[in-house]
């Protein structure tokens, strides 16, 4: 496999963008990406786009084709990804395996959602499911693994909201996150319950919003770029599926960071920075355990420790997270990389973490018999 | 009437009484499932038409407090049941007794009718009730 480097990010800010079509949004971060790189259009050889609900909520598909023609790109080939949450890092494992394999030289990787429409309704792992049929919604899917997880670990319903806290002490370091105001814990435990112990601060908010990333093969990245960031891993897995399931421990996660740890030729130690899928607060705190950041069971306590706070050990979701951002979907697992190329150059302004050197970005999608369906770790470096 | 309604989803249980979950084993490999696959994952062989347990105890659970899909009453309590064969399965709990549920808690298959299906016709759900005066 050939070494394979970002020479170009674009990233609109997540909230209300009800003036933009999916498409419109799609293709500035694509223009933006690509004028940052340095590149013509006619230099991209291959394009991913990924989005998960335009099928659903507009009855839009095969949408990358209209997005990358808006930023010039025609008559190569275009794939449209969805891969629930992990629909953005999935089109970016896709674009990075098309380049490190040498099959193509240059990818862009685009992705975009538009979440804020009337009677969205609650996100559920597909009508047809019988988890769905029999009452299951994500919220409680995660509710469920908070309670296992106070019982088994001691984790405790102040931890869980101190992850909130601190995601939005983040985002209020950065213009482009929807939701900017301090909250303390008191606010997030005294708010209405969504499931749980999940009140609504628990969980993260709906956005519109895109992100796109431009990849070229390292042999030719300085030729665009003279500060290039290194895809130093990009790993995709699905879940066991096992029986009985384990849901107070993320195994996917662990699987994921393990071999991109193996692949990087780095450890948990090594990390400067890491962005996560903190759909939900306790989300942050399995996936600390999951990525090797702190051991099984200490993920409660790792919060209440400050490690994961911007000057702590390991600064965890700097840009203020879904938490504080908004997830819109299709785009969430773009914009994780974008935040990792921006900290390794150190153009990520009020929340840079000082002397980044390796970037971590993890996702997770959808549920399957307990477990996760896919489950994504990039690593970065410069 | 319940035996007018559909059941929210074919080949998942039998009405009864007493009701029943469609389980299945694989001879070759020993394992059972819920929901019956086409065939055993581990080893693509056929698997055989079992009844599982219709008793368990509660793994986890959650009650969501709004928002609830398929007109099912709010709170709405799901969670994992680990029946008393070995298999964990995921099932909706009895609306009447989301206050009774519990960690450990002994659980008893139940086949009603609760809430709509996709259709929006009323319909049969499998769910499990804590036992009476049952502790953890």
């Amino acid at each position: 496999m050939r070494d394979v480097d970002i020479i170009g990010v674009g990233l609109t800010s997540f909230g209300k963008h009800l003036d933009k079509s999916l498409v419109d949004l799609g293709g500035m971060v694509a223009i933006e990406a690509v004028k940052e790189a340095g590149i013509k259009p006619s230099e991209v050889n291959i394009g991913f786009f990924s989005n998960m609900l335009a099928g659903s909520i507009f009855t839009d598909f095969t949408i990358g084709e209209n997005v990358l023609w808006q930023a010039g790109i025609s008559r190569v080939p275009v794939f449209n990804i969805e891969n629930a949450c992990t629909s953005g890092s999935s089109a970016f494992n896709l674009g990075w395996m098309s380049v490190a394999s040498g099959a193509y030289d240059i990818a862009i990787v685009v992705g975009a959602e538009k979440l804020i429409v009337p009677n969205l309704g609650m996100m559920q792992a597909g009508k047809t499911e019988l988890d769905t049929l029999e009452g299951l919604v994500v919220p409680t899917a995660f509710a469920m693994r908070a309670n296992l997880h106070m019982k088994t670990y001691g984790t405790t319903k102040e931890q869980l909201a101190m992850v909130a806290v601190k995601n939005r002490r983040h985002a209020g370091l950065n213009p482009r996150a929807q939701f900017r105001k301090p909250i303390t814990i008191e606010e997030v435990l005294n708010g209405p319950t969504i499931a749980d112990p999940l009140t609504k601060l628990s969980c993260c908010p709906n956005a519109d919003g895109a992100a796109a990333i431009v990849l070229c093969v390292s042999d030719l990245s300085r030729r665009y770029n003279s500060r290039p960031v290194r895809v130093a891993a990009s790993v995709l897995q699905t879940g066991s599926y096992e029986n009985p399931c384990n849901l107070a421990v993320w195994d996917a996660d662990r699987r994921a960071s393990r071999i991109a740890y193996e692949k990087a030729g780095l450890g948990p130690k090594d990390l400067s920075v890491v962005e996560c899928h903190d759909a939900f607060t306790i989300s942050e705190i399995c996936h600390y355990e999951g990525l090797g950041l702190c051991p099984e069971g200490e993920g409660g306590r790792f919060i209440e420790s400050g490690a994961t706070t911007l000057g702590g050990k390991i600064p965890v979701n700097p840009s203020g997270g879904l938490l504080s951002k908004g997830h819109p979907i299709g785009a969430t697992s773009v914009a994780q990389i974008v935040e990792g190329y921006r900290q390794l150059r150190g153009e990520a302004g009020d929340y840079q973490v000082e002397g980044a050197k390796v970037f971590m970005a993890e996702c997770m999608g959808a549920d399957k018999a307990g477990d996760v369906k896919t489950c994504t770790v990039n690593i970065l470096k410069i | 009437m319940d035996s007018e309604l559909k059941p929210v989803m074919e080949g998942i249980f039998e009405v009864g009484p007493p009701p029943r979950l469609c389980g299945s084993l694989c001879p070759e490999c020993n394992e059972k499932f819920f929901p019956k696959p086409p065939v055993c994952p581990h080893c693509l062989g056929e698997v055989q038409d079992i009844n599982l347990s219709t008793k368990g105890k509660i793994y986890t659970y959650a009650a969501l407090q709004m928002g609830a899909m398929y007109k099912l009453p709010v709170p709405c309590a799901v969670g994992w049941v680990d029946l008393e064969d070995g298999l964990r399965i995921f099932s909706l709990f009895d609306p009447e007794k989301v206050s009774e549920l519990d960690f450990g808690k002994e659980v008893t298959l139940q086949v009603g009718a609760i809430g709509v299906d996709n259709n929006d016709q009323s319909c049969l759900r499998y769910y499990f009730t804590p036992e009476n005066g049952g502790d953890k």
